[in-house]
């Protein structure tokens, strides 16, 4: 039991990384970027190559890692920044799955469907699986801090309060004289390097990576965990994400109970309460469950403009 | 040879192309009207292909009524669940509604999983051959497609263009409180949007479940391209979701020509990249940002 | 999902103790039992019930409880009735991770069963071979059983190149000189594909073939692809969804050929949902189905269908399998059934098929031999199953006939 709950509390920690990046881009500049799978792959990928055929450190894979896919935000970004914001997240959504296709297809570099087996975690060798377990709760806090602590500077310098002005009023940023596409540009380098970093963490946990991790179901996933937790705000990564996985998770225990319905129908129910629950604290939770700012301050502009 | 298979790509493209082009301009209503990309049309997909399954195979109704079942019980679910789940967040930016849109998707499909079960399902419909002229095939069911796809845009168009109610649903479009001080009801126009929708997707998605099969997963197949084929033609344009459709369904028919299938996703977004650069809010699209 | 006849019994012990330890959950509690002591064995099954296999997770899950529930009504194993936990992989590596850390930390399972995406089955095989739980999988690549797995993972899907080489001679045999593949991106594609042109072309034929994108909802460019090589017959290596609309795709472009796709892709499901004449003389390959010792009657009766498709087959083995090996060991454990699994899966024991009637053999001291409802269930020394294709059916009017 404790061991499951170390798992689970890591992949709290591996959400919470990816939400963080999320944050930076969609929560603090407003750029609806839905491609998180795709640099979670790029991360994961680059990651178990390095480290697998040239044998990297974990430490340089990671590295290399976070500067792989900020690099492919960039990339990324220059070709679809200038998009309105909803074509921007169609195009983000594509974008992942191009990203998976690759991965499936071009087997000479990913290993195809098969996907990468046999990917090192930090001591893995020499540990017992629990202590590994505890070991790498330990290198996701560490790594989750450090995420934090780079996205709340952000946030407190006057380049996060630049990104959330372009987000609330792109035209009023642009008319200040700030070219709103370079902040952009810089805010989804941000974004998706901690993304890639997220894909990384978890390669390095599970030790394998194929192409079906990579679907859209997770950036959907840590999509929600940050709108729960409160887009805009770290810490509401942070608990959102703790919320999913206690939604995910939970809910097998839940349904444990119920008796008299096949297994199909017990997994369907399992599926719409998360959906319901997810429905349900948007609705009755509408800045997350951590608002960005307390509720006299709330943006009064949101129900007039759109974000984008 | 090689110039009747290039047309017959071609043909393949415009089949291909009239079954992304109901859900598509479904979605471009929605999106006129309420102003955010609604993902639940995959999902309002699956459920027009169960209504018209139950209706067809278990019923025993003639498929023409089955897709008028398909089209009523998708476009009644797409009103009460945009009511239940959608309506409370407007307001709060197109992008928070999309995603809910998509927590509502996850929730529709499972409710007909837990109703249906994941089996594979087929309607009571003989297959035919397609017609073969002069070296050329096409098929009798697309054909319909077709045929069905261009009568409803012609009379959407009309519709929006000509009627009271139409008329009404873009002046709410385009500013809902100007519209309602002119006395038009902004939620009775949507409910409207939204019931012709999802109606259509519901239809869009009996067409895709003749082709493939009826199962929970069956509006995903299209998800992508109609999203695609809306963004192409112009979100909010109904005459650009057909020209979208077409586009995205001929170009990933006929690119496989020339590379591997294995990428015709990754064709559909090339697409996109190169209209969206010549024309930001693609072909019919009204405004920008 | 409890099976377990005592599982009253058991909610009973472990609320007790829920009232000691009070501030843990008591939702969570009755659910845990241990293969080490004398309460129910837990037993798991890991089987796809939402995402692109859901189409097969129902009824693999089912075949497993079926045997659960008909091995607890006769007194269950070594004096122990059986306690199943289902979990579902939603097809998707990230959360079978998750539900198998659950089975394994929480349920503290001797195996997980009915694994069936070879992406999943990979990534849960380190947490098994890790902790000692057996792993029971279905899929497809070969590299699954080449990991270093200690001896843990079995395999009851039959080596894809093998399949391949079997299905290419028979369409060899049948005549044909013009061969096409059709399958989506897997980790078996193109092995399949180079095994069938070596086999092919040795004999003097020819190979055209073509890896679609899976989950599109037309495949008319593809089928003209195909046939542009004017193939005589046509193999499927995807799964039914995407078969179905190749089917329909070839039928309507006028294909008079002859196809052949697995038993789990063209069963009963397939040709309800696929119109008679799309359908008409097409060719099921079977691995080792065999009715000798009464699994195939049985899986019947418990699923209460008339031809049992191949992966059903197989899942119905894993629990057979699991069961007799902690029986032989007399002992609840991965490790047990690792180490217990030949000794009653090969040999010259006496032939059974089904878990109750091999355990009480196995009482009295006698040598078993299981055969099961996918084959004689013998596995070599990395895991595999050492059966492959042994016969054909041939599709007529909707139905199932024996061919060959």
């Amino acid at each position: 039991m404790v061991n499951y709950l170390i798992a689970m509390l890591v992949t709290v920690g591996i959400y919470a990384v990816l939400a963080l990046g999320l944050n930076v881009t969609w929560g603090m500049a407003g750029i609806a970027n839905l491609g998180l799978a795709g640099f979670m792959a790029v991360g994961a990928y680059t990651t178990a190559l390095v480290t697998k055929t040239f044998g990297f450190s974990i430490a340089a894979g990671m590295c290399l890692a976070v500067f792989a896919s900020a690099a492919l935000g960039i990339l990324v970004s220059v070709g679809t920044l200038r998009l309105r914001g909803d074509y921007l997240a169609i195009v983000t959504l594509g974008f992942a799955e191009i990203v998976r296709l690759i991965a499936s297809n071009e087997t000479w570099l990913t290993n195809g469907t098969d996907g990468i087996a046999g990917i090192s975690g930090p001591w893995r060798g020499q540990l017992s699986p629990v202590q590994f377990n505890w070991v790498y709760l330990g290198v996701t806090a560490a790594l989750l801090a450090v995420s934090l602590l780079v996205c709340q500077l952000l946030a407190r310098a006057p380049y996060g309060r630049v990104l959330r002005a372009i987000r609330d009023d792109e035209t009023l940023v642009s008319v200040a004289g700030k070219s709103t596409f370079r902040f952009k540009l810089q805010a989804m380098a941000i974004g998706a390097g901690i993304m890639g970093l997220g894909g990384a963490m978890y390669a390095h946990y599970i030790s394998y990576i194929s192409p079906d991790v990579f679907r859209s179901l997770i950036s959907l996933y840590i999509f929600l965990a940050l709108t729960v937790g409160g887009t805009g705000n770290n810490y509401g990564a942070l608990f959102g994400s703790l919320v999913l996985i206690a939604l995910l998770e939970g809910s097998r225990f839940v349904f444990a109970t119920v008796p008299a319905i096949n297994a199909v129908q017990l997994a369907a129910a399992r599926e719409m309460l998360i959906g319901l629950g997810l429905l349900l604290v948007l609705r009755f939770a509408p800045e997350g469950l951590i608002p960005e700012r307390p509720k006299i301050f709330t943006r009064a502009a949101t129900d007039i403009t759109p974000r984008n | 040879m090689a110039g009747l298979e290039i047309v017959q790509s071609l043909i393949n493209g415009v089949v291909y192309g009239t079954l992304l082009t109901l859900p598509a301009m479904g979605l471009t209503i929605i999106y006129a009207v309420l102003r955010f990309p609604s993902f639940a049309v995959a999902a309002h997909a699956t459920v027009g292909a169960f209504a018209g399954y139950v209706a067809n195979a278990v019923f025993g109704m003639p498929l023409l009524l089955a897709f008028a079942a398909g089209f009523l019980v998708s476009g009644l679910v797409g009103v009460l669940s945009d009511e239940a789940a959608l309506k409370p967040l407007r307001g709060r930016g197109p992008l928070t509604v999309a995603i809910a849109s998509i927590a509502l998707t996850i929730v529709l499909e499972n409710v007909l999983r837990f109703a249906f079960g994941n089996e594979l399902r087929g309607y009571d419909v003989p297959l035919q051959r397609d017609w073969m002229i002069s070296g050329i095939r096409i098929g009798p069911q697309q054909v319909v497609n077709l045929v069905v796809s261009v009568v409803l845009m012609l009379a959407i168009f009309a519709f929006f263009k000509f009627t009271r109610a139409g008329k009404a649903m873009r002046a709410v479009a385009d500013n809902p409180m100007l519209a309602s001080i002119r006395g038009v009801d902004p939620n009775m126009v949507r409910r409207f949007a939204n019931f012709f929708g999802m109606a259509l997707a519901g239809l869009g998605g009996m067409l895709i479940a003749l082709d493939t099969s009826v199962n929970p997963l069956v509006g995903f197949r299209i998800m992508l391209p109609i999203f695609a084929a809306a963004i192409v033609g112009g979100m909010g344009s109904v005459p650009g979701a057909v020209v979208g459709g077409l586009t995205i369904g001929i170009a990933e028919q006929m690119s496989l020509l020339v590379i591997p299938p294995i990428y015709r996703t990754a064709v559909s977004f090339g697409v996109i990249m190169i209209v969206l650069t010549i024309r930001p809010a693609g072909f019919f699209g009204e405004r920008g940002n | 999902m409890l099976v377990s006849s005592s599982s009253r019994l058991i909610s009973r012990r472990h609320l007790l103790g829920a009232s000691v330890l009070g501030g843990l959950s008591v939702a969570i509690l009755p659910r845990m039992a241990f293969a080490e002591g004398n309460g129910p064995i837990p037993i798991g099954t890991l089987t796809p019930l939402t995402g692109a296999g859901a189409n097969y997770g129902g009824r693999m899950r089912d075949a497993v409880a079926g045997v659960v529930a008909a091995v607890n009504e006769q007194g269950g194993i070594i004096g122990r009735q059986i306690k199943l936990i289902s979990e579902d992989d939603q097809t998707n590596p990230e959360a079978g991770v998750r539900a198998a850390r659950k089975l394994i930390d929480v349920d503290r399972v001797a195996a997980i069963m009915g694994v069936w995406a070879s992406a999943v089955t990979t990534a849960v095989a380190p947490l098994c071979w890790e902790s000692g739980t057996a792993l029971f999988c279905t899929s497809g690549a070969d590299s699954i059983t080449r990991l270093p797995h200690k001896g843990f993972i079995f395999r009851t899907e039959p080596g894809s190149e093998l399949q391949a080489e079997q299905v290419t001679v028979f369409m060899l045999g049948e005549g044909a000189r013009r061969l096409a593949y059709m399958g989506p991106q897997t980790p078996f594609t193109e092995p399949s594909i180079q095994r069938m042109t070596k086999v092919a072309t040795a004999a003097g034929a020819e190979v055209a073939s073509i890896i679609y994108e899976s989950e599109k909802a037309s495949y008319r460019s593809e089928v003209d692809k195909i046939l542009a090589s004017k193939p005589e017959f046509i193999f499927f290596g995807g799964y039914a969804p995407d078969t179905v609309v190749l089917v329909k795709d070839l039928y309507k472009a006028g294909y008079e050929g002859r196809v052949v796709g697995p038993s789990y892709v063209i069963d009963a499901e397939f040709l309800k949902t696929v119109p008679n004449e799309a359908t008409e003389g097409a060719y099921v390959y079977y691995t080792a189905t065999s009715n000798e010792t009464g699994a195939v009657d049985r899986i019947k009766s418990i699923l209460k269908i008339d031809q049992p498709d191949a992966y059903t087959c197989q899942t119905y083995d894993h629990a057979n399998l699991a069961l007799l090996a902690m029986a032989a060991a007399k002992e609840a454990s991965g490790t047990a059934i690792r180490d217990n699994l030949r000794k009653i899966s090969q040999g010259d024991g006496e032939k059974v098929g089904f878990a109750s009637d091999g355990a009480r053999l196995l009482e009295e001291g006698k040598k078993i031999n299981y055969e099961g409802a996918s084959g004689p269930c013998d596995f070599n020394e990395i895991g595999d199953v050492t059966s492959t294709v042994t016969s054909f059916n041939v599709v007529k009017g909707g139905e199932l006939l024996p061919y060959k």
